[in-house]
C-alpha cells in the first residue's frame, strides 16, 4: 500500500466525487488512524472441516490429572499437619502423596505413543512449556515426597536423628511447593494451547483444579478415616468454588464455551459440577455432622472431580473440531455472510 | 544459511495434487485412509502425521478476478496447497517438552522422529492444526521441509513436482518481497480479494510459509489471526499462581480455626 | 488424425506446449488441459499471465475452466455447432487473414458444378450412397480436375486406413482453376459462407448453450488473435475425437485457423492433446490395423494389394511431398524384410497382411464375441474397463480360446474370469468359461530402455534405471523372443504361409543376464541405414525406392544420424521451442508448415511472429526452427510444367505434404463423411438435428447395433439426461495404473458422478449419498458430487441436465467402483473407428443400483418403460 496520504476534507471529498463518477475509486484509500480495523467474521468455514488437531490424550492423562492434584495437596496437607502438630494428618498426608507419585509416573507413560522413551522428557528443561515444567515436576514431587515418607518412617520406626528430622522438613516443604505445582501445573497445560475452550478459559481452569485437587485431596482423606473439621472446612470451601464456576460458565454463555453446555460433553460437564459443587456443599452444610452424609460427599466430591477432568479433555475435543470456535476468537461478532 | 521460505500462490494452482504425491513418494508417507467424502475433489481433507501438503479445492459464488465464468452469478473454483506454516515462533516448538522439535539451520521447524516420545502437546499447541501423532508410529510428525533434500541443495519435492510454480521455494525476505510485488499485479489485473497470508503482525511472527490467497483466510480454515498458544503463560501462570495461594491460605485456616 | 491431415497434411499437433507463450489467445475445447496435461498446462499459465487469454468452452467447469480468462458451457456433442458459429463469425465481419488464404489455403479454388452441399442436399454431400452407407467423392475434387476427366481417388473402401496422417489416396490436383478475388460463387471461400451461413450466434445459444453474450465475447477475443502481429492457438482433445464425428470437429478447428492464417506461426496452430504418454508414437509406429510405421496404408485386399506398383499408384500423389511415398514403403519393407526382399518379389509387398474387415478394437471385439477370434495379446491395456461397452467386451474375452495379458498387476482384463459383475451377477460362470489366461509380468518404464512419442512428435529417449523384478520383462524382450521362438518354429515349416516370418529381419544384439534386445539397434533401424554398409542415414531425403536403404519408419528418419548420436536421448535445450531436448518428428521441426510463419516473399510476416524466412544472401530458408520447406527452394519459385513431387509445389505453398501445397479449407479426399464439418447430432441426442431434420447424426457413422450394443432413441423419454465419460488428474485410465498405487487411490477412491444442484433436487439427490446411473448398455452406481460446476442447459426451450462421469473404476485394486464404459456404446467414427463417449444419453436417479443378478432386473425394468 502507497504511504500514507495526507488526511484533509479536500482529499475526502475528492474520492466521493470519484466514486459518484467512476463508481469505484482508484487508489488505495486513507487507512484511518488505529486501523487497518478487523472485517467481521463470517460463517465461512472450509467445507465446515475443522481447523485445529484434536488432543490425542488417551484415559490415563485425565486420571492423572486428578491422581495429581490429590497428590500435591495431600503433601501441602501433610505440611501444613506438620506445622499444626497434627500427626495423624501428616502422616496419611504424606503417604497418600506418595501413592498418588507411584501411580501417576506409570500413567503419564502409558499415554506416550512411544513410553519406552519417557525419559527424552528429562532431556531438556523449558519454563514455557507446561509439559516439560509438569515432567520435571512429577520427578521432584515423586522424589520429594518419597524422600519425606522414608524419613518419617525411619523417624517413627525409632531411627530418627536430628538430620533426619531437618531431611524431613524439607523434603516435606519440598514436596509441598512441588505438590502446588503438580496440582495446579495441568491447569496451564491446558490453557496455554490452541484449543479455544482451554485457552479461553485459562484464568478459570487453575481455579477448576486447584479446587478439585485441594477438596479431592480432603474427599479421600475423610474416606481413610480423617472425619475431622479441618476436611470438613476444606470439603465446603472446595465444592462451593466448585458451585460457583458452574454458575459462571453457564451465566456467561460464551459461544466458545458451548462444549461445556450442550450436548453429551455439556452434561458430563454438569454432572461432574453438580456432584462436587451443590451435591458435596448441600451434603457438607446440612447434614455435616452425619458420618455417613460425609462419607457421601467425599464420594461425590471425588467422582464429580474425576468426572470434571473427563469433561474438560472431551470439551477440548469438541472445542478443536469447530472453526467458528477458533474464528469467532479471532474476529468479533459474526455474520450470516453466505460461503 | 539462508533462511528458506515457501511462497503458494493459489492464482496459478491447478489443483493437480502432484506436491500431495511427491512428498508422499520422497518422504515414504503411508497412505492416509481411502475415505471420499464429497467436498469437491478434495479427499485428503486436512494436513496431518501422514498428509503433509494438502490441496484444498473452493468452490465459491465469487468472480476470481476479471474472469468470465459465472453465467447468471459469479462463480469460481480455486485451489490451494496447504502445508506446515514454519512459524517463526512455533507454537509446537514452544510445547515440545523433550527437545524434539527443533529449529533448523535453514529455519524451519522440525520434528526429530528419534527424540519424540509422542507426548501429543505439540498437537494441541499448533495454531493452524498443522502437527499430529501418528497412531501406527506413537511419535509426531509434520512437513519436515525436506530438510534432507535441502540439506543437499536441492529444493523440497513438493515446489520441484509443481508443474506451474504455484509453490515457490526461496530466500524467505525475498520471498516476502516477491509476494507484495504478486500481491500488487494480481491487484492491478482485476484480482480485488487477492491477499497475502503471513502473520507477521501476530505472536507467531509471521511464517516461513507464505501464501497468495484470494478472499478471507476463513474460507480456507486458515485462521486469521493465530496466535502463539505460549502468549498466554504469563496470564495462566498467574491465574495458577493466585489459586495456589489460597489454596495455602484455604488449608492454614483449616488448621487454625 | 485424419481431420489434421486432411487440414494440413500430417495427422499431428502442429506446434508443442512450450510454444503457448507465443499466442495471444488460447482456446481449449473438448479438452481439461490442466486435469489431463498438468505439466504441459504451466505453458497456459505461463502464457495467461503474459497477457494471452486463455477460453475455455466445455460442458463442465472443470480445472482447466477455473484457469481461463473465459469460460462458456456446451452442450456436449455441439462442438461443430460452436466452431461453425466462429467460422460464420469470422466470415460476416471479414475477420479473416486475407493475405495468409488467399496465397496458402484452397479458398479460391473452384469446386465443380456436380458438388452439392448439406445446404443443398439436406444434410448430405453430393456422392452419398445411401445402399452402402458410404461416398463417392469424386465430385468433391477441385472443378478443373473434375473437368479435365482424371479419376477419383481410388477409395480403398470403408475399411481403409486411408493415410490416418494425410490426405487419402492419391489425386491429380494440378492446374485448378481458382479465383483470387474469392468472389466466384462455386470457390471454396463461397462455398464455406454458404455452408456456414446458418451458424448465427443465436443459433449456438439455441443449440449449444452458450450465451448469446459470451459467444460473442469469446469470438471477439479469439477472432482478434489474427494477422501479422497475432496469432491464436487451438488445443484439443478426447472431447472431441470421442465422438461420432470426431475428424470434422478437428477440421472445423483447423478451417478457423487457416481463415485466421494461425497455422505454421509462433503461438498458432492446433495443438492435438494426446492422451498417453507415447500414444502419438504408438500411431507413428502403429499399433494400429490399417497403417503401417509412418502412416502407410496397410494393404487392403483387392483394392490396392494386387502388387507393389498397384499400391503405390493408389497412394502417391504426384505432386507434393508423398510423391516420395515409393521410398518409404520400399525402405520399409528392406528393414522388415533385409535380404529377403528384393526388386524380384516386390520388396516382399506380399507378405505384409491385408486388410480384409474391420480389425478395429471395436470391430475385433464384436467378432470376438461372437466366438470368431482365436486369441488375444492384452499389453499395457485393460479393454475390461477402458474399452467402451465394457460389458460387451468382458463377455466377449471368454469366448477367446486364449488371452495373454501382459502387465504389471494382475488387472480386471486378467481376472474377468472370476472377478467380474457379469460373473457375480451370473452372466459368466468361471466353470463355463473356456478361455486359457496367462497373465504375465511386464517391466515398468523405469526398467527398460526405450523411447517415448509425446504429444509435440517429440522423441525422448528413456533409460533403464533397475533390472525388473522377478519375471518381469520388457515388451521388446517379449516380442523379440516369441518372435525368435515362432522363427524358429516356421524353420520346419515351410509353407509359403510362413515364408514372410521366415524373411522377417531379427538379429538384435542380446545383452544382460536376461537377453534383452538393445533398444538402441531398433531405433537405428527405425532411422534407417544404407543396405550395403548398414551405414545410419541422416534423414528422410537419403531413402531410396531402389531397394538400397532400409528404414523403419520414415518420419523418424535422423532421429539418429550417426553411430553414437541417438537425439532423441540429447537434453540440451538450446530455446523455448527445446531444440537440443530430444527429436521431434520430422526432421526436428518443432512447429510444422513454418513456411507460413513467412510472407509469400519470404520475409517474416512480423518481427514479433517471426519464425523461418528466406536469406537471400545464402539462399536458403533460415530462422529460429527447422524449416519445414526445401532449404534451397526460393519464395519465389514457380514449377515448371510437369513437375513431380516437391518440386511441383511452388515457393510458397507451406503444405508440403497437401498434393497442391495449400491448407485444405474444403477437403477434397481423404474422409469418409464429408469435404465440410456440418453439426450432426450425436448417435443419441436430446434434440433432433435443428439444420437438417431428415439427417440426424453422421450419415457415415456406424452403430454396430445388436442385442448387446442397444441405442437410444433422440430423444428419449427413458433416457433423457446428456453424458460423456472424461478423466481425472489423480488416476490414469483405466485405473490399473493407479488404482493399485496407495498414494493416487487414496486422493481420488471412489466412483463419482458430477450432478448439477438442479438435477440433484430435481431427483432428490444429496451430495455424498449414491446415484444409479443407467444407459440401453448398462447400470453403474456412483458417489453425487452435486457441484454448481455442472449446469442444465437450455436447449431449444427444453432444459436438459448434463452430468459427467469419469471412468477410473473397475473390481480390482485398492480402491474399486463400477466402470463407466458399461454405459457407453460401441459404434465407429467412419474414418478412425473411434467410439462415441460424449454426449451420450442416460438416466440418474437416487440410491445404489440393486446388487448382484438384481442390477440386471433393474436394468431391465428400466429400459422396458415407455
Amino acid at each position: 500500500m502507497a504511504a500514507n496520504p495526507k488526511i484533509t476534507e479536500d482529499r475526502l471529498g475528492a474520492l466521493r466525487e470519484e466514486a459518484v463518477r467512476t463508481g469505484k475509486v482508484q487508489d488505495h484509500g486513507i487507512v484511518p488512524v488505529g486501523g487497518p480495523f478487523p472485517k467481521p467474521a463470517s460463517a465461512m468455514s472450509y467445507h465446515g472441516n475443522p481447523v485445529l488437531k484434536p488432543p490425542t490424550w488417551t484415559w490415563q492423562v485425565p486420571l492423572y490429572f486428578f491422581v495429581g492434584g490429590v497428590a500435591g495437596i495431600s503433601a501441602l496437607i501433610a505440611l501444613a499437619a506438620h506445622l499444626f502438630g497434627n500427626a495423624g494428618l501428616l502422616r496419611a498426608g504424606l503417604w497418600l502423596g506418595f501413592a498418588g507419585a507411584l501411580i501417576s509416573a506409570p500413567l503419564l507413560i502409558a499415554d506416550l505413543g512411544r513410553p519406552a522413551r519417557f525419559l527424552n522428557m528429562l532431556r531438556v528443561f523449558k519454563l514455557r512449556s507446561a509439559m516439560s515444567v509438569g515432567a520435571w515436576t512429577l520427578a521432584g514431587f515423586s522424589s520429594a515426597v518419597g524422600l519425606a515418607v522414608v524419613c518419617h518412617e525411619l523417624i517413627l520406626a525409632g531411627y530418627g536423628n536430628d538430620f533426619l528430622v531437618v531431611v524431613e522438613w524439607v523434603a516435606e516443604i519440598s514436596a509441598a511447593v512441588s505438590g502446588l505445582i503438580l496440582a495446579s501445573y495441568t491447569s496451564v497445560l491446558l490453557g496455554v494451547t490452541a484449543i479455544p475452550v482451554w485457552s479461553e478459559n485459562r484464568k478459570l481452569v487453575p481455579v477448576v483444579f486447584l479446587g478439585g485437587g485441594l477438596g479431592s485431596a480432603a474427599a479421600v482423606l475423610e474416606l481413610l478415616g480423617f472425619l475431622v473439621p479441618v476436611t470438613q472446612f476444606i470439603g465446603i470451601v472446595a465444592s462451593a468454588v466448585e458451585t460457583l464456576v458452574a454458575i459462571i460458565i453457564e451465566l456467561r454463555g460464551r459461544y466458545v464455551d458451548r462444549p461445556l453446555r450442550e450436548g453429551a460433553v455439556g452434561w458430563l460437564t454438569r454432572a461432574g459440577a453438580a456432584l462436587a459443587g451443590p451435591a458435596s456443599l448441600l451434603l457438607r452444610i446440612f447434614l455435616g455432622h452425619s458420618s455417613m452424609a460425609r462419607y457421601v460427599a467425599a464420594v461425590c466430591f471425588v467422582i464429580g472431580a474425576l468426572i470434571s477432568r473427563y469433561a474438560w479433555i472431551a470439551a477440548g475435543r469438541v472445542s478443536s473440531r469447530d472453526p467458528q470456535a477458533l474464528f469467532r476468537i479471532q474476529r468479533p461478532a459474526p455474520n450470516a455472510a453466505a460461503h | 544459511m539462508p533462511i528458506s521460505a515457501f511462497l503458494t500462490d493459489a492464482s496459478v494452482c491447478i489443483g493437480c495434487k502432484a506436491c500431495e504425491v511427491a512428498c508422499k513418494e520422497w518422504n515414504h508417507i503411508p497412505e492416509d485412509g481411502f475415505e471420499w467424502c464429497g467436498q469437491s475433489y478434495d479427499n485428503t481433507h486436512a494436513l496431518g502425521a501422514a498428509t503433509w501438503r494438502h490441496v484444498l479445492f473452493l468452490e465459491e459464488k465469487q468472480p476470481m478476478g476479471p474472469q468470465l465464468a459465472g453465467i447468471e452469478e459469479p462463480f469460481r473454483w480455486q485451489f490451494l496447497s496447504d502445508v506446515c506454516k514454519h512459524c517463526e515462533n512455533a507454537g509446537c516448538l514452544e510445547a515440545c517438552p523433550t527437545g524434539a522439535i527443533v529449529r533448523t539451520e535453514v529455519g524451519s521447524v522440525y520434528v526429530q522422529p528419534d527424540v519424540c516420545n509422542g507426548c501429543g502437546y505439540c498437537v494441541v499447541s499448533c495454531p493452524f492444526g498443522v502437527v499430529d501423532k501418528s497412531h501406527e508410529v506413537g511419535t509426531a510428525f509434520k512437513c519436515t521441509f525436506c530438510y534432507d533434500r535441502q540439506r543437499d541443495g536441492l529444493m523440497p519435492a513438493c515446489a520441484k513436482a509443481c508443474p506451474t510454480q504455484s509453490i515457490r521455494f526461496g530466500e524467505l525476505e525475498e520471498l516476502r518481497r516477491e509476494a507484495q510485488v504478486r500481491i500488487k499485479e494480481l491487484q492491478d489485473r482485476g484480482y480485488n480479494d487477492a491477499q497475502i497470508y503471513d502473520p507477521t503482525g501476530s505472536s507467531v511472527g509471521g511464517t516461513h510459509a507464505m501464501f497468495v490467497i484470494l478472499g478471507e483466510p476463513e474460507a480456507y480454515n486458515l485462521p486469521p489471526a493465530p496466535e502463539v498458544p505460549t502468549i498466554h503463560l504469563k496470564s495462566a501462570w498467574g491465574a495458577a499462581l493466585l489459586s495456589a495461594l489460597v489454596v495455602v491460605l484455604v488449608v492454614c485456616l483449616a488448621f487454625a480455626l | 488424425m485424419p481431420g489434421l491431415g486432411t487440414s494440413f497434411g500430417r495427422g499431428g499437433a502442429t506446434l508443442g506446449p512450450s510454444d503457448l507463450v507465443n499466442s495471444d489467445a488460447i482456446l481449449i475445447m473438448g479438452s481439461n488441459m490442466a486435469e489431463n496435461h498438468p505439466v504441459g498446462f504451466q505453458w497456459v499459465i505461463e502464457a495467461r499471465e503474459r497477457g494471452t487469454k486463455v477460453i475455455h468452452v466445455d460442458p463442465r467447469f472443470s480445472r482447466t475452466s477455473a484457469m481461463a480468462d473465459i469460460w462458456a458451457p456446451l452442450r456436449a456433442g455441439s462442438d461443430i455447432l460452436f466452431l461453425g458459429g466462429l467460422i460464420h463469425y469470422v466470415l460476416e465481419n471479414e475477420k479473416d487473414f486475407r493475405e495468409y488464404v488467399i496465397h496458402y489455403t484452397n479458398a479460391s479454388i473452384i469446386l465443380p458444378e456436380e458438388f452439392k452441399d448439406t445446404e443443398d442436399l439436406g444434410g448430405v454431400f453430393s456422392g452419398w450412397d445411401a445402399k452402402n452407407g458410404s461416398y463417392d467423392g469424386s465430385t468433391w475434387l477441385y472443378g478443373a480436375c473434375v473437368q479435365a476427366g482424371r479419376v477419383a481417388p481410388r477409395s480403398a473402401g470403408p475399411h481403409s486406413g486411408q493415410c490416418k496422417d494425410g490426405t487419402g489416396a492419391a489425386a491429380d490436383l494440378r492446374d485448378c482453376e481458382c479465383d483470387p478475388t474469392l468472389s466466384h460463387p462455386r470457390c471454396v471461400y463461397q462455398v464455406l459462407k454458404r455452408h456456414y451461413a446458418r451458424y448465427t450466434p443465436e443459433l449456438v445459444e439455441r443449440f449449444c448453450g452458450v450465451p448469446r453474450e459470451r459467444f460473442l465475447k469469446i469470438a471477439e477475443t479469439f477472432c482478434t488473435a489474427s494477422g501479422p502481429e497475432k496469432t491464436g492457438v487451438i488445443c484439443y482433445a478426447l472431447g472431441w475425437t470421442q465422438q461420432s464425428k470426431g475428424p470434422q470437429i478437428i477440421r472445423a478447428a483447423a478451417i478457423l485457423q487457416l481463415l485466421l492464417g494461425n497455422v505454421g506461426r509462433p503461438g498458432g496452430g492446433i495443438l492435438a492433446l494426446r492422451g498417453h504418454a507415447s500414444i502419438q508414437g504408438s500411431t507413428d509406429i502403429p499399433t494400429l490395423y490399417d497403417i503401417l510405421p509412418g502412416y502407410l496404408p496397410m494393404p487392403n485386399l483387392g483394392l490396392d494389394s494386387k502388387n507393389l506398383a498397384d499400391y503405390v499408384a493408389t497412394h502417391r500423389d504426384p505432386t507434393g511431398w508423398w510423391w516420395n511415398f515409393d521410398k518409404y514403403i520400399v525402405s520399409l519393407l528392406k528393414a522388415y524384410y533385409g535380404d529377403g526382399a528384393k526388386k524380384e518379389n516386390d520388396w516382399g509387398f506380399n507378405w505384409l497382411p491385408r486388410v480384409t474387415g474391420d480389425h478395429s478394437h471395436q470391430g475385433y471385439f464384436l467378432e470376438m464375441l461372437d466366438g470368431k477370434v482365436e486369441g488375444l495379446f492384452v499389453m499395457g491395456q485393460n479393454p475390461a474397463v477402458a474399452g467402451p461397452n465394457s460389458r460387451l467386451e468382458r463377455k466377449a474375452l471368454s469366448k477367446l480360446k486364449w488371452l495373454v495379458v501382459r502387465d504389471m498387476v494382475e488387472l480386471e482384463t486378467a481376472s474377468f474370469w472370476y472377478d467380474s459383475p457379469e460373473v457375480e451377477r451370473g452372466e459368466l460362470r468361471p466353470e463355463e468359461i473356456a478361455t486359457e489366461v496367462f497373465l504375465l509380468p511386464a517391466a515398468g518404464h523405469a526398467e527398460k530402455d526405450g523411447c517415448f512419442t509425446n504429444t509435440q512428435r517429440l522423441l525422448q529417449w528413456h533409460q533403464k534405471a533397475v533390472d525388473p523384478p522377478g519375471d518381469a520383462r520388457s515388451e521388446t524382450w517379449f516380442m523379440y523372443h516369441l518372435g525368435r521362438r515362432l522363427k524358429e518354429k516356421a524353420k520346419q515349416d515351410p509353407r509359403p504361409r510362413n515364408a514372410g516370418l521366415s524373411a522377417l529381419t531379427w538379429d538384435y544384439s542380446l545383452g544382460g543376464t536376461m537377453q534383452e534386445p538393445k533398444v538402441e539397434e531398433v531405433l537405428q533401424e527405425i532411422n534407417g541405414y544404407a543396405v550395403a554398409d548398414h551405414t545410419l542415414v541422416s534423414g528422410f531425403n537419403e531413402l531410396k525406392a531402389d531397394g538400397s536403404t532400409a528404414c523403419g519408419c520414415w518420419i523418424y528418419s535422423g532421429v539418429f544420424p550417426r553411430p553414437g548420436e541417438n537425439r532423441a536421448n540429447q537434453r540440451n535445450s538450446r530455446d523455448l521451442w527445446g531444440h537440443g531436448w530430444g527429436f521431434a518428428w520430422p526432421s526436428d521441426r518443432r512447429i510444422l508448415y513454418n513456411r507460413a510463419s513467412a510472407r509469400p516473399d519470404g520475409r517474416p510476416w512480423s518481427e514479433r511472429k517471426k519464425l523461418v524466412w528466406w536469406d537471400e544472401q545464402n539462399k536458403e530458408w533460415t530462422g529460429l526452427d527447422v524449416p519445414d520447406f526445401t532449404r534451397t527452394k526460393a519464395p519465389n519459385y514457380q514449377p515448371p510444367k510437369h513437375a513431380q513431387g516437391d518440386e511441383a509445389l511452388a515457393g510458397d505453398k507451406p503444405f508440403i505434404l497437401h498434393p497442391d501445397g495449400m491448407g485444405w479449407i474444403f477437403a477434397p479426399k481423404g474422409l469418409a463423411d464429408g469435404p465440410l464439418p456440418t453439426h450432426y447430432e450425436g448417435l443419441e441426442a436430446p434434440v433432433g438435428n435443428p439444420l437438417y431434420p431428415d439427417q440426424q447424426s453422421n450419415p457415415a457413422a456406424m452403430r454396430d447395433e445388436r442385442p448387446e450394443n442397444r441405442f437410444a432413441s433422440s430423444p428419449d423419454d427413458r433416457f433423457p439426461c446428456v453424458m460423456s465419460t472424461y478423466r481425472l488428474t489423480e488416476h490414469h485410465t483405466s485405473g490399473a495404473m493407479s488404482r493399485m498405487l496407495p498414494h493416487l487411490a487414496e486422493l481420488q477412491p471412489e466412483f463419482f458422478c458430477e450432478i448439477s444442484p438442479e438435477l440433484a433436487s430435481e431427483r432428490g439427490i444429496e451430495n455424498g449419498g449414491w446415484v444409479t446411473v443407467m444407459t440401453p448398455r448398462g447400470i453403474v452406481e456412483a458417489r453425487a458430487l452435486v457441484t454448481r460446476r455442472m449446469r442444465p442447459l437450455l436447449i431449444d426451450g427444453k432444459m436438459v441436465h448434463q452430468v459427467g462421469v469419469p471412468f477410473h473404476w473397475g473390481y480390482r485394486g485398492l480402491v474399486k467402483g463400477d466402470s463407466a464404459n458399461d454405459l457407453v456404446a460401441i459404434s465407429e467414427e467412419p474414418n478412425v473407428r473411434i467410439m462415441e463417449a460424449k454426449g451420450i444419453l442416460c438416466d440418474v436417479s437416487p440410491g445404489r443400483r440393486a446388487q448382484g443378478k438384481a442390477a440386471l432386473d433393474q436394468w431391465n425394468a428400466h429400459l422396458g418403460r415407455k
